[in-house]
């Protein structure tokens, strides 16, 4: 069996050992490295509930007090109703830290392992149920969450 | 000897009587009591109001706020600013948003539920006669529609509508608290009436109704609408003038044989329902690629391997029904009736429509569906499927298709009812050196209702910025684009006005 095919293959059997069905949608998420975490804080500008998936906008804060505004993709409604998520369960204006994913790309962009409020309820996003892959390993190959 | 009735006896008598009382009452609810007949088939607007106003010509009641965002709203229509309505993007219409559409919508029932299959871009809603209530756990575009029948007139009461949709064209809003009571009833003059109640105690003063109203037109049929394709040809999201599609259907052909008639004709209903995958899948591993299909896949691969996001038929929003074939995903509801089984698909949505003892057309204008007839043999139903436009991916490595495309799938219920085996044959010389089988499976879903998923409702910009496109077609024409610091995300389409590629 070739590699591709292989990696292929063997990612087809973890992923769907981890997921029902009614996680899986959509594309690659080889943007994401899941070999790293990075954690910020800030307030929600805009909750996107979305197909084909769902975003936080956080406008997080800086080290010199200014705000960067971060895209975390934290799964998509289906999803999200299945890991106990409601669409209102975050809202514009809350004070949230999150706990990601980057992109590889180095941009304000990640998808979400762990959201965590003031009073320190958590809700697990997308990534909290993706394992990392070896450090250095190449780009997972795509549709990790499907076609 | 006298037998002395026990009490307890009794009790137990009356519990089980009681409950089969319940259960044939139950039954009987979901049995149509009015005349489903009169509704079924295709029906046109009459008149697609671009505003939405009461049955008796005035504007409705909204609230202050309400009305200030609406008329924000028609400001930013006046100058050519649609972007309040997800339509502009082909993202979901949403309720009663389509019915206002210019395209024709069809009615298709079973003894248990009954679809509205709409002509733009393969929405569907299906009307649950079976229960009292619907407890959406998530609002969706379409909501959760239930129904009975009052006499001759189909009532649905229809809650859960997610708030991102507008009313009509005009940018009528609506909260998540809105629910929709419709009336449905065909008039003495065979026009189908539907009062609609809207009830938005956020967005309006009142409880409000409006009526719309459609008429039959025999050369009229709901085709495979796919809105980004028309949007790829520089056509608009939604056209403005009253659509019907006039080509020709294939009339249902002579029987096969008269044995397969006769298995057809006595056979009860026994795929319909509500289903979800019991296998799952999304690769082929075994297909016998041609060297034509290996050098595409070799390809695909390498994109991958470079880190790229492989972007296919289904990503793109425009799947073929190839694809469900072999990535059975989320529920499907099946509508089976004597002349066709109509298969509802949640993700991707998608709407297969397979004619029963039936043949193809001599002539089959290619879609992302293809022409499906179908006939039980041996317990299954076998499908044959041709006319496939060679736009679908049969898996996550993107292993093509072509227009020779033709797949035989063999739909096996469980003598019990509580699942589908589908072995599926697929053959294209193309890029395939034999035709091979794959095998999925279905099992009886506990949901009443699907959800559904609306593709084109978020394309975010940054899940093309490393793109890989297996064809040029799947470029997306609309992103959404964050704003910097609090200016919110926008919607920015490009005009293609080009021949699909």
């Amino acid at each position: 069996m070739r590699l591709g095919v292989r990696i292929a293959a063997g990612l087809s059997s973890i992923v769907a050992a981890c997921f029902s069905t009614a996680t899986l949608a959509h594309h690659s998420t080889a943007e994401f490295d899941y070999t790293k975490q990075i954690t910020i804080k800030g307030t929600v500008k805009e909750v996107q509930w979305t197909n084909p998936h769902s975003y936080i906008q956080l406008l997080a804060d800086g080290d010199g007090g200014e705000k960067t505004q971060w895209s975390v993709e934290i799964g998509s409604p289906t999803l999200n109703i299945n890991m106990g998520w409601r669409k209102n369960s975050v809202k514009v204006g809350d004070v949230v830290t999150m706990n990601l994913s980057p992109a590889r790309n180095g941009k304000p962009y990640g998808t979400l392992r762990v959201l965590t409020f003031a009073d320190g309820q958590t809700l697990e996003g997308v990534a909290a149920r993706v394992g990392a892959g070896p450090s250095g390993a190449p780009p997972p190959p795509p549709s990790t969450k499907g076609p | 000897m006298t037998v002395r009735p026990d009490r307890w006896g009794l009790a137990l008598c009356a519990v089980v009587l009681t409950a089969v009382c319940v259960l044939k009452s139950a039954d009987a609810a979901r049995t149509p009591k009015g005349a489903p007949e009169a509704l079924l088939g295709v029906w046109v607007p009459d008149a697609a109001p671009r505003a939405l106003l009461t049955s008796d010509g005035k504007a409705p009641p909204l609230t202050s706020e309400a009305a200030k965002v609406h008329a924000e709203r028609r400001q930013r229509l006046a100058a050519g600013d649609t972007s309040f309505d997800p339509t502009t993007w082909c993202a979901g219409p949403g309720m009663p948003r389509i019915l206002t559409m210019p395209y024709p919508f069809e009615i298709r029932a079973d003894s248990n539920r009954l679809a509205f299959i709409h002509g733009w871009y393969r929405w569907f809603r299906v009307v649950d006669l079976g229960a009292g209530t619907a407890d959406p756990p998530l609002p969706l575009t379409m909501g959760f529609p239930v129904g009975h029948w009052d006499a001759d007139t189909l009532v649905i009461r229809t809650g859960g509508l997610i708030d991102a949709t507008v009313m009509d064209a005009s940018g009528l809003p609506h909260s998540e608290q809105l629910t929709l009571t419709e009336r449905l009833r065909v008039l003495p003059d065979g026009r189908l009436d539907d009062r609609i109640t809207i009830d938005d105690p956020e967005n309006y003063t009142q409880p409000w109704q409006t009526a719309l109203t459609f008429h039959r037109d025999a050369t009229a049929r709901v085709t495979d609408d796919v809105c980004p394709d028309r949007m790829a040809r520089g056509e608009p999201a939604e056209q403005i003038a009253v659509s019907k599609t006039t080509a020709s259907r294939a009339k249902p052909a002579a029987l096969r044989t008269a044995a397969v008639a006769a298995e057809s004709a006595a056979r009860a209903p026994r795929i319909a329902g509500v289903w979800e995958p019991k296998t799952f899948g999304f690769m082929v591993p075994d297909a016998p690629l041609s060297s034509a299909g290996q050098d595409i896949v070799t390809r695909n691969a390498a994109a991958m391997q470079a880190g790229k996001i492989m972007q296919t038929a289904w990503v793109s929003c425009r799947p073929g029904a190839v694809s469900t074939m072999t990535m059975p995903r989320e529920k499907i509801v099946i509508l089976e009736s004597a002349d066709e089984v109509t298969v509802l698909f949640e993700m991707p949505r998608m709407v297969r429509r397979i004619r029963m003892n039936a043949s193809h057309p001599a002539t089959l204008e290619p879609t992302y569906v293809g022409d499906s007839v179908g006939r039980w043999e041996d317990g299954a139903l076998v499908v044959d499927t041709l006319g496939f436009n060679g736009y679908a991916e049969l898996d996550a490595r993107g292993q093509p298709t072509s227009p020779k495309l033709h797949t035989v799938e063999r739909f096996k219920p469980s003598a019990d009812g509580s699942s589908i085996d589908i072995e599926t044959t697929i053959e294209d010389p193309e890029y395939y050196t034999h035709p091979f089988v794959i095998n999925r499976s279905w099992k009886k879903s506990a949901a009443r209702h699907p959800f559904e998923y609306d593709c084109m409702e978020n394309p975010r910009q940054e899940d093309f910025e490393n793109a890989y496109y297996v064809r040029e077609r799947y470029r997306p024409i609309c992103m959404r684009v964050e704003g910097e610091g609090v200016a919110l995300s926008k919607m920015v389409c490009a005009v293609r006005n080009r021949a699909l590629q």
